[in-house]
């Protein structure tokens, strides 16, 4: 029953954010200059369609009632019309977030695992050359510009040798079905998740040996040491299991970046994500898209947090609801 | 930079320097930029397409234009946009965040929920949303990465005037008269920037990285040099002139490196915390004494001789134990007595080999069972295992200090006992290892459902015997117990005590308890070892201990003891600081508390004195004919 209590707490805790962000949203339109119908039309000729907008958004109203329309509107998941492809914006999305979800979900899950090992690996030895140099490399990963760093993998593997593809999410005479179209997709993989790990590489190689290490130095790593476990079983399997619970945070913390690196990489290797599709609206000026993919990543920045809030809450057995 | 007062001791890291050169470099080049003799960045005067050689070091791009100096005068927009930004959003954070942090209440309330929403918004989308609407401009850019980073130092100075609010000065200049606005700035704001200005550091970074996305995207200033825009233009040329996005990409990533490792670097050298945990020793290598013989049933349990452990700290070693030696033979039972920091824990650490990472051995044997551990200071061990391995809970485990420390509190207790159960009986199934368990409760008077708590479910003395289940669970000779009841209330301490003293009777254990409780220990022990700076000062029977010190350390021990039967008289107090034994010891460790202390114990240090067969003290005047001459 706490849980539940808990966890219907947190997510009334969504409704702040979201306000402020469809807020923020209405009054940069407003801030904006120009037409606001305009604006929300997209830079259209139909002077129908325009009109039809007007009153939609009663945009002859006062700037409250303004204001509560334009709430009503958004909080019922309605975020306009693409201009471009005359679709609603939040088909629009939708569409596009599998291929997202594929390239952010394996960079994001390999990044995590590749990183925690590293920094478990590392911790074991605090203080040693390979220490300072792995975790002065880690400083440089996310230091790393995740748009350049795809264009050099490129430059390196698909022009100097040519063994990876450079461009979308699969070959145009690949195979459609079955275990060849998983390879095909696969294959184009390889190159936009290795780019877009730099973004979130690095921090996990960090918080892990950072956490590891402190937990190594806890009385209860010691009693297990003198019960007699090898030192390799305890990093492994007593102070990594402790140290996950700062890396769940980080991963929550992390997802707006991530969706930054996202754009970039999904712009560099035309993966037809919703990187893409705001890349795309951007250039065509399409500006509802562009509003909507802002609350749409915004929303889902602050469900990923109150999604790591409850694995914490999960994970460790101290936390109390 | 030179600015920021760099905290006493941190360290000069070569991180730290080299990342301040490359700040500065960037500095230099970005103000100098007029006056390199480069060309004119937006120039198309050269040959398009030149690789790097010797007239364009970094080549020319497609225009003509020289690419090293679009480089140079593009430090000039990424440090702008660096400093602007991140100045911009210190600021904000630190007046909402004071503001915050000083009036409380309500106020507090909700402007730290309005952190954390602001915290949530991701920077990029509300930047390209920005520029979507306003159109392009660096100013924009900077506006959006102040308005979703502010919190970040709104959030470290609202702790940071939270803590130093409720200190005394604040409180008192209050109370002179001063008005709270000049409270804030005259007190609380110097103190909380310097987090700030390390986390500035990092933002920074982030800010540079920013507009280069943003200008990779074509959504950049397109009136200024940019490092993104230059790789957005170049990633066309990627196939026939690649120079053209690599160097733009090393620059960002040398400048961002630079500013993430200053500020790491400042940070660490800001908690101190951070720097302890890498102070780890090497001690001597460990010796191979070949596979272990057969067990000597006549050994005693434990020897150890002339054991010497070292602490290694940035300012030189403390020789927590120093030169130490007893035996206890099979089903015995010693107390170690002494202050704190007398080196009692580190004694029964070190016996185990479970001491933190800066300390080693510098010297000494111990064997269990007549089977070397340690020789000559160092560890034995027979191929790749270490001989201690053999020993470790199956014939001596340790009782632990604080039990809820010593568990993990992420697992059950269950979990824990079977873990460690399994570990040494691989071959025993389930039902095997849950019997031994719910046996061993049933011995230490835990009920069978509490088995499934986490240790924090569990009260003081509860997990204080489990950490005794744990110790008993592979009917170890010797169980090591380390102040196993100071963090309980007396009454349960009694309790426990008398737990342990029946079952080391009743199991035939031997018994080492390391205790500042003199009662404890006489009730419980046979042999009683007097610790002072690393060093047992006097060994003998419980009695002789009690009836007949001989050591004056001893003596002031027994003094601060109180007494129920015997006639009342004023406690003694020890006066002065215990000793730290570092660097060259001359003369007794305890001369400078010892009332009796004459010249020789000033210059010479004594050895132990046979007072009786059985009764070692560290003094020169502890036998009868060795009386203080008066």
């Amino acid at each position: 029953m706490r849980l539940r209590r808990y966890v219907l707490l947190r997510i009334l805790q969504l409704v702040p954010v979201t306000l402020v962000v469809i807020v923020l949203n209405f009054l940069l339109i407003h801030l904006a200059p120009g037409d606001i119908s305009i604006i929300l039309a997209g830079e259209t000729p139909d002077p129908a369609y325009l009109q039809h907008v007007r009153e939609m958004y009663g945009l002859d109203r006062p700037f409250l009632e303004q204001l509560w329309r334009y709430l009503v509107q958004v909080g019922s998941g309605d975020l306009g019309m693409s201009f471009r492809s005359r679709q609603p914006v939040f088909d629009e999305i939708i569409d596009r977030i599998p291929a997202t979800l594929l390239l952010v979900g394996t960079a994001m899950g390999l990044s995590v695992v590749v990183g925690t090992w590293i920094g478990a690996r590392i911790a074991r030895r605090p203080g040693s050359a390979v220490d300072s140099l792995v975790s002065a490399g880690a400083v440089m990963l996310f230091s790393v510009p995740v748009f350049w760093f795809g264009l050099m993998l490129i430059l390196l593997f698909s022009v100097q040798v040519p063994i990876l593809p450079a461009m979308g999410m699969s070959s145009l005479d690949g195979p459609r079905e079955g275990i060849g179209r998983v390879l095909d997709v696969a294959h184009h993989l390889v190159l936009p998740v290795l780019s877009l790990m730099t973004v979130s590489v690095g921090q996990y190689i960090r918080i892990a040996r950072t956490s590891v290490a402190e937990v190594m130095g806890e009385s209860y790593i010691t009693t297990v040491r003198a019960i007699g476990f090898p030192d390799r079983r305890i990093v492994q399997h007593y102070a990594l299991r402790n140290a996950l619970l700062p890396v769940v945070t980080v991963l929550g913390l992390q997802l707006g970046l991530i969706l930054t690196g996202a754009v970039l990489t999904e712009t560099v290797f035309s993966w037809p994500g919703l990187g893409r599709l705001i890349y795309e609206a951007i250039l065509a000026r399409d500006t509802p898209v562009i509003m909507g993919a802002f609350i749409a990543m915004s929303v889902t920045v602050a469900i990923a947090s109150l999604a790591t809030d409850l694995v914490y809450a999960a994970l460790d057995p101290r936390v109390t609801l | 930079m030179a600015l920021l007062r760099l905290p006493d001791g941190a360290p000069r890291t070569p991180a730290i320097v080299i990342s301040l050169l490359v700040v500065a470099l960037a500095v230099v080049v970005a103000v100098a930029a007029p006056w390199l003799g480069l060309p004119d960045p937006d120039a198309m005067e050269a040959i398009p397409y030149q690789p790097p050689n010797a007239r364009h070091w970094f080549g020319t791009d497609n225009f003509g234009r020289d690419v090293l100096s679009r480089i140079v005068w593009g430090t000039r927009l990424a440090l702008i946009v660096a400093v602007v930004s991140s100045l911009a959003s210190s600021i904000l954070g630190i007046v909402l965040g004071s503001i915050s942090g000083y009036f409380g209440g309500w106020v507090d309330g909700v402007m730290s929920r309005t952190f954390d929403v602001f915290l949530l918004i991701p920077t990029f989308f509300l930047v390209l949303l920005i520029v979507a609407l306003f159109g392009q401009g660096l100013q924009y850019t900077m506006i959006a990465i102040a308005l979703t980073t502010w919190p970040r130092s709104a959030r470290i100075m609202r702790s940071q005037v939270l803590s130093l609010k409720s200190r005394v000065y604040v409180q008192s200049s209050r109370a002179a008269g001063a008005s709270h606005p000049w409270v804030l700035t005259r007190h609380v704001v110097p103190n909380g920037l310097a987090p700030i200005v390390t986390d500035g550091t990092i933002l920074m970074g982030f800010a540079i990285l920013t507009e280069a996305g943003l200008s990779f995207l074509g959504l950049g200033d397109q009136n200024a040099v940019s490092w993104g825009r230059m790789i957005f233009e170049g990633q066309r040329q990627l196939r026939i002139a690649p120079w053209l996005s690599i160097f733009p990409g090393l620059a960002l990533l040398l400048l961002v490196a630079a500013l993430n490792l200053l500020g790491d670097g400042l940070n660490q050298a800001m908690n101190p915390q951070l720097r302890r945990q890498s102070i780890r020793a090497r001690g001597k290598p460990p010796v191979d004494l070949g596979p272990p013989k057969a067990e000597d049933a006549g050994a005693p349990i434990l020897d150890v001789r002339g054991l010497k452990m070292e602490y290694r700290l940035p300012k030189g070693a403390i020789r927590a134990v120093d030169g130490v030696d007893f035996t206890l033979p099979r089903g015995g039972s010693l107390g170690v007595v002494g202050e704190s920091g007398c080196g009692k824990s580190s004694l029964g650490a070190a016996l185990l080999q479970v001491m933190a990472p800066n300390a080693v051995y510098t010297a000494g044997d111990v064997s269990v069972a007549g089977r070397p551990i340690l020789k000559d200071g160092q560890v034995v061990r027979a191929g790749s295992r270490d001989a201690v391995m053999d020993i470790r809970w199956t014939r001596v485990s340790i009782i632990f200090q604080s039990a809820m420390n010593a568990l993990n509190p992420v697992l059950t207790v269950r979990q824990q006992l079977m873990e460690a159960y399994r570990l040494h009986r691989p071959a025993e199934d389930e039902a095997a290892a849950v019997a031994r368990i719910e046996a061993l409760f049933d011995l230490i008077g835990i009920p069978h459902r509490r088995m499934t708590a986490y240790p924090h479910e569990l009260s003081g003395g509860m997990r204080q015997r489990v950490m005794i289940a744990l110790s008993l669970l592979h009917e170890p000779d010797l169980v090591i117990a380390d102040e196993p009841t100071t963090a309980l209330d007396v009454l349960i301490q009694d309790q426990i005590l008398g737990e342990i003293d029946a079952l080391r009777r009743r199991l035939g254990l031997g018994l080492i308890l390391i205790s500042h409780d003199m009662g404890a220990v006489a009730e419980t022990c046979d042999r009683v070892a007097v610790m002072y700076a690393g060093e047992i000062v006097e060994i003998a029977p419980t009695s002789v201990i009690f009836g007949d010190p001989r050591h004056p350390y001893t003596r002031a021990l027994m003094g601060a003891l109180p007494t129920v039967t015997g006639p009342k008289r004023p406690l003694e107090t020890l006066a002065g600081e215990p000793f730290t034994p570092t660097g060259d010891i001359v003369g007794c460790r305890f001369a400078p508390r010892c009332a009796m202390a004459t010249d020789r114990c000033r210059a010479e240090a004594p050895a132990p004195v046979a007072v009786a067969a059985d009764h070692l003290a560290r003094c020169h005047y502890a036998r009868d004919d060795a009386r203080i001459p008066a």
